[in-house]
């Protein structure tokens, strides 16, 4: 009898652990159950609908519905599950026709993936108060547009900002509300922010940081948000306030989650239940640097586990090796990109560091395209091992961070940095590298010469 | 030949749903995956095909198509015993994407019953039809 894998999510844990389940057994029985209507498509290209760039949602999905039949992936969408029992293997859910099925597994892969965190509020369930995760999320945003002047989106972290930009193309007139004391904290150090922050500000989009929002008003829709006692209008609402992992069915059966509330899992991506994997924004990964638990609920790590889950679940052999939580997001006319650690958190780890930092073009100074970069880079004190960088610039800044990443994963010293043998034209790079610009700034911290 | 959003289709060909097509040349049935197929699947950098001989029934799995991230089944469209097998695209995968319809041709099978089976594929006015409705 064929082995069954059966997968929780068709997103893009569930998709990557799909197709490469049926790389490493051509003949096992894969298949996908998801609440959502659509099969795996781009989260991260959401934002780029709403502000105009992408026309239509289906370019968005990965693959149509008759690939996944040419892979013999069996897809089973608009479907709910209720129950899970690990102790017969089965799973229970009901089907689009609100019928309930039952299926065997040999091995579980649960990529539920996580939901928008909904901040108490008071007046959070009016009409025109919005999340981001989904297309019809999506959809409900671009159909308010037409009628729509002013924006709120409460949450300076990537989606809020993301959203934000999409807003201000689309001509609304756009306030960002963050609580905490700077905006993308969890990736950006204070100095570095304020670089992002002074350059929306100046397209006149008003953020405003430290500040709650007491209440959101209107009569049954949204008319405005009162923060700290001032009131702004708002035709649309977005809450970008953070992604809880979704991990009810885990809990039902007694899966563990860890210290982020997300579940835990070992490097081949197993749960502490045998047979019963997990990837993607669901889980909780180990930081590659600190070896500590983190989430990391980012489009790349999602893809990554779920290829690993995906072997191992059909009897291959393939260990996942952490996580930097590498990032990067065109904002505005800005690109930022981080990778590893920053100071809040090299500090909460209990790192000393020693950091570098330039200014510099992104091209020759001379050619007319060439734009500014801004690289700070972190090392720890004792080894000098490269341990994380922050980028901002107005190109190329990918690129450079994926350089960053191989570093830190190389375990390279500001020494080896220091003497990279980059590569330069005018109209593509300049002489000098701005990475090798700032490990040589941290160098001369440290150098007696 | 025609284009229906940017996937070309040839006249003188039979087409399966599967996005395989076929080339009768006498008594020969020549076999490969369509334009609409390579597309969707990118780069193809692997190709398994049935040993010369082997009998397959139309509708059975012949073989498959890997790309960097998925394996797909190529699906047979008519029965009958394999003739000959094509080298280059095992060789050179990627002249599947580059001539799916010409040097890209995967099999050539001796068919079982053209007179039946045939009539189950779509000749070139319903494929046409038929990609309309794909997205």
């Amino acid at each position: 009898m064929s082995k069954n894998i059966v997968i929780l999510g068709c997103g893009a844990a569930g998709l990557s652990a799909a197709l490469s389940a049926r790389k490493t057994d051509r003949n096992i029985n894969i298949i996908v159950i998801d609440q959502e209507e659509y099969p795996a498509y781009s989260r991260c290209g959401l934002p780029f609908v709403i502000g105009g760039e992408i026309r239509d949602f289906n370019s968005l999905l990965t693959f149509s519905p008759s690939m996944y039949k040419m892979m013999r992936i069996d897809l089973r969408l608009r479907s709910k599950v209720i129950d899970i029992d690990s102790n017969s293997k089965t799973v229970v859910y009901i089907d689009h026709q609100n019928r309930k099925e039952t299926l065997q597994y040999d091995s579980l892969i649960l990529a539920t993936g996580a939901s928008p965190i909904i901040p108490s509020i008071s007046g959070v369930n009016k009409r025109g108060v919005y999340v981001l995760r989904t297309i019809n999320d999506c959809k409900a945003i671009v159909e308010a547009l037409p009628s729509s002047r002013n924006a709120v989106i409460i949450g300076a972290g990537l989606i809020g900002l993301e959203t934000a930009d999409a807003l201000y193309r689309r001509g609304l007139n756009v306030t960002v509300i963050e609580i905490l004391p700077s905006i993308i904290r969890a990736s950006l150090d204070e100095d570095m922010a304020e670089i992002v922050k002074s350059s929306i500000e100046r397209k006149g989009v008003k953020i405003l940081v430290n500040r709650h929002v007491d209440e959101i008003t209107g009569s049954n829709r949204v008319d405005g948000i009162i923060s700290n006692g001032e009131k702004f209008k708002a035709d649309i609402v977005v809450l970008a306030t953070g992604m809880k992992a979704n991990t009810e069915l885990a809990n039902r059966i007694g899966i563990q989650t860890g210290i982020t509330g997300a579940i835990k899992v070992n490097s081949r991506m197993e749960t502490t239940i045998k047979d019963i994997y997990a990837a993607g924004d669901c889980v909780e990964s180990n930081h590659m640097i600190t070896g500590q638990s983190t989430l990391s609920q980012l489009g790349t790590t999602a893809v990554r586990q779920g290829r690993i889950a995906g072997i191992n679940a059909a009897g291959g052999y393939a260990i996942f090796p952490g996580v930097l939580n590498s990032m990067v997001s065109r904002i505005f006319d800005l690109e930022v990109g981080t990778t590893g650690l920053n100071m809040i958190q090299a500090e909460k780890y209990g790192f000393k560091v020693l950091t570098g930092s330039v200014s510099w073009r992104t091209r020759a100074e001379y050619y007319p395209e060439t734009k500014s970069i801004r690289v700070k880079l972190l090392f720890e004190r004792g080894s000098l091992r490269i341990i994380g960088g922050q980028i901002i610039g107005g190109e190329f800044v990918a690129p450079h961070i994926n350089s960053l990443a191989l570093a830190i994963q190389a375990k390279m010293t500001v020494f080896d940095i220091v003497n990279l043998d980059t590569c330069y034209s005018p109209p593509l790079a300049n002489t000098w590298s701005p990475i090798v610009l700032a490990a040589e700034s941290a160098l001369s911290k440290i150098r007696i010469t | 030949m025609v284009r229906i959003n940017n996937y070309e289709v040839i006249n003188g060909l039979y087409y399966s749903e599967t996005h395989v097509w076929v080339r009768i040349e006498n008594d020969i049935a020549v076999i490969g995956i369509t334009d609409y197929g390579q597309k969707n699947l990118k780069e193809i950098v692997n190709v398994m095909l049935p040993d010369l001989g082997v009998f397959i029934a139309q509708g059975d799995i012949l073989g498959s198509l890997e790309t960097a991230k998925a394996v797909i089944d190529i699906v047979a469209p008519l029965s009958g015993t394999v003739k000959e097998v094509n080298e280059n695209v095992i060789g050179k995968p990627s002249l599947i994407n580059e001539d799916p319809y010409g040097r890209g041709w995967l099999i050539k099978i001796a068919p079982l019953n053209l007179h039946m089976e045939l009539p189950k594929l779509m000749d070139f006015s319903k494929a046409i039809e038929w990609y309309k409705t794909l997205t």
